[in-house]
C-alpha cells in the first residue's frame, strides 16, 4: 500500500519536479524526503550512470558506482556549496572520484589506449551525445581541440581515467619526462582556455 | 623537511596539474602539498588546475542506466517508502565571493583529486579535506546528525558556518568568510556547557576567507559554541549551537 502511494507521489513528482531547482532537489535528498529525492535521482541517474560508464567501461561495475554516488550525495548533501560549483558538477566529481577508486583496484592499466581515441572525438558528435551536451562541455571539447593531440591523450588519460604519469609514459612508450610535460602543458593550456576574464581577482 | 628539499614555485609548477588531477604520487605529491602549505599563489594555481580538470568531466557522455536503478538507489537510502521526516529548507548558501567548502575522505587513490583541491582551501594536520570531498562510505549508510550553525562576527555580521557531524565518525567543519580579517592564522574553539573552552585547531585566512576540518571533535552532545580567535586572541566570530543529536526530532516519533 505504502508501495503505492510512493509510486504516486513520485510520479507526481517526477513530473513536477521539472521547475524544481537542483539545489532543492538535494536538499530534499539530504533531508530523506522520498519525493524529492526521487526527483534528484530521476534528474541525475543518466549524468551519473555516463560517467560512471564511461570511466569503469562496464555496466554492472558502473550501477554500483552510480549507487554509491548517489549514496554519497545523500550523506554529504548538506555540506554542498553552490559558490563551488553546480550540483552537476558535484555529483559528476563525486562519481568519477568512485570510478576512479574502481579502476585502480582493478587494474594496473586503468585504459585501453586503444579506446582513448574513441573517446576524444566521439564525444563531440553523435547526435544522443549532443543533445545531452552542455555549453561547458561544448567549450571543453573545443579546447580540447585545439591541444596536441598527444596532450590531449595525455590530459585526458590523467583526468578522466586518473592514470599517473608513469603509466601514462608507459602506454604512449614515451619517457616520463615527456609524459609529465605532456599533463602540465596540456592543462595549462585548457586553463587559458576555460578562465574567465577576471580570474586572479578573488 | 629541510630547505634544501623543500620544492620551489617553478618546480611546484611541473606538477601541479599532476596534483590537481589526484594522479601525483609519492615524495613528489608530498613535496608539493608541502609547498602549498606556505604559498598562496600556489594555491590558487591549483585551484584554477583542479577547476579545469573538473571541467574535462562534462565531457563524458550520460548513459541510460539500466531499468530498476531508480528503485535500487531508493531502497540503498533506505527512503522506499515515504520519509517520516519533514523536508528541512534549503539553506541559504549563495553569499559573496567563490570559495570551497569541504568534508572529509581518508586518503586513498580516488580521493587523491579531492586532496589536491583540499590542500588549496585549508592545511589541516593529520586531517583530510577534499574538493568536493567525501567520506569514504561504509555500506548502509546511517541517518544524518549534522548540526549546522551561523559563525557571527563581532558586529553580528554573517561571518561563515560551523558544521558539527555527531555520527560515527564524528567529523567537523568550518568555512570563514571575515572581510576585513586579511591573512593570518586563526584558531578555532570549541565551547562546552559547563564553560570548558578546548582548542581544536588553527587555519590560515586568506583575505579573510578560509575553511577547516577535523576528523574528530570533542565534547560530546554537550557543546554549546565554537569560536574563532586571531592570533593575539582576540575573539573574531562565535556560533551558538543548538543542542546536538544523533537523529533529527522527527526521527523520534
Amino acid at each position: 500500500m505504502r508501495r503505492a502511494a510512493v509510486g504516486k507521489s513520485v510520479q507526481t513528482m517526477g513530473n513536477a519536479a521539472e521547475g524544481v531547482p537542483d539545489e532543492t532537489l538535494l536538499a530534499g535528498l539530504g533531508a530523506g524526503d522520498a519525493d524529492l529525492a526521487v526527483a534528484f535521482v530521476r534528474r541525475f541517474q543518466r549524468v551519473v550512470f555516463g560517467v560512471a560508464l564511461s570511466v569503469t567501461r562496464d555496466a554492472v561495475t558502473a550501477e554500483d558506482v552510480a549507487q554509491q554516488a548517489f549514496e554519497q550525495a545523500w550523506r554529504h548533501a548538506q555540506v554542498y556549496d553552490s559558490r563551488r560549483g553546480t550540483v552537476r558538477a558535484w555529483l559528476t566529481t563525486i562519481t568519477h572520484n568512485l570510478a576512479i577508486d574502481v579502476l585502480r583496484a582493478r587494474t594496473s592499466a586503468p585504459v585501453d589506449p586503444a579506446e582513448l581515441p574513441a573517446l576524444l572525438t566521439a564525444v563531440t558528435d553523435t547526435p544522443e551525445r549532443v543533445a545531452v551536451a552542455r555549453d561547458s562541455a561544448a567549450g571543453v571539447r573545443r579546447a580540447l581541440a585545439e591541444l596536441p593531440s598527444t596532450q590531449a591523450r595525455a590530459v585526458a588519460m590523467a583526468g578522466i581515467y586518473g592514470m599517473t604519469a608513469r603509466q601514462i609514459a608507459a602506454t604512449e612508450e614515451i619517457p616520463l619526462g615527456t609524459a609529465k610535460t605532456r599533463i602540465r602543458d596540456g592543462m595549462l593550456k585548457l586553463r587559458a582556455a576555460f578562465l574567465p576574464e577576471d580570474v586572479g581577482d578573488e | 623537511m629541510s630547505e634544501m628539499n623543500a620544492m620551489n614555485c617553478a618546480e611546484f609548477g611541473d606538477v601541479a596539474a599532476e596534483l590537481a588531477l589526484g594522479v601525483l604520487t609519492g615524495r613528489e605529491r608530498a613535496d608539493a602539498l608541502a609547498h602549498l602549505e606556505h604559498c598562496d599563489a600556489c594555491r590558487e594555481r591549483v585551484r584554477q588546475l583542479t577547476a579545469t580538470g573538473e571541467q574535462l568531466l562534462a565531457l563524458l557522455p550520460a548513459a541510460e542506466p539500466p531499468a530498476g536503478f531508480e528503485t535500487r538507489v531508493m531502497e540503498r537510502l533506505g527512503l522506499a517508502e515515504p520519509s517520516r521526516r519533514p523536508v528541512r529548507p534549503p539553506r541559504e548558501r549563495a553569499r559573496g565571493r567563490a570559495g570551497t567548502k569541504r568534508t572529509f575522505g581518508k586518503i586513498n587513490s580516488g580521493t587523491r583529486r579531492m586532496l589536491a583541491a583540499a590542500a588549496v582551501a585549508v592545511v589541516v594536520a593529520g586531517s583530510v579535506l577534499g574538493g568536493w570531498g567525501l567520506h569514504a562510505a561504509a555500506s548502509a549508510p546511517a541517518k544524518p546528525a549534522l548540526t549546522t550553525a551561523a559563525l557571527l562576527s563581532a558586529d553580528h555580521q554573517n561571518a561563515g558556518e560551523v558544521f558539527l557531524y555527531n555520527g560515527d565518525p564524528r567529523w567537523m567543519y568550518m568555512s570563514v568568510d571575515l572581510d576585513d580579517s586579511g591573512n593570518g592564522t586563526v584558531t578555532c574553539q570549541l565551547i562546552g556547557a559547563d564553560g570548558r573552552v578546548t582548542n581544536v585547531g588553527s587555519f590560515r585566512l586568506s583575505d579573510g576567507y578560509g575553511s577547516w576540518g577535523s576528523p574528530s571533535w570533542v565534547g560530546g552532545s554537550a557543546l554549546v559554541g565554537a569560536r574563532l580567535l586571531a592570533a593575539n586572541g582576540t575573539v573574531l566570530a562565535t556560533a551558538s549551537f543548538p543542542k546536538l543529536s544523533r537523529t533529527y526530532p522527527a526521527d523520534s516519533a
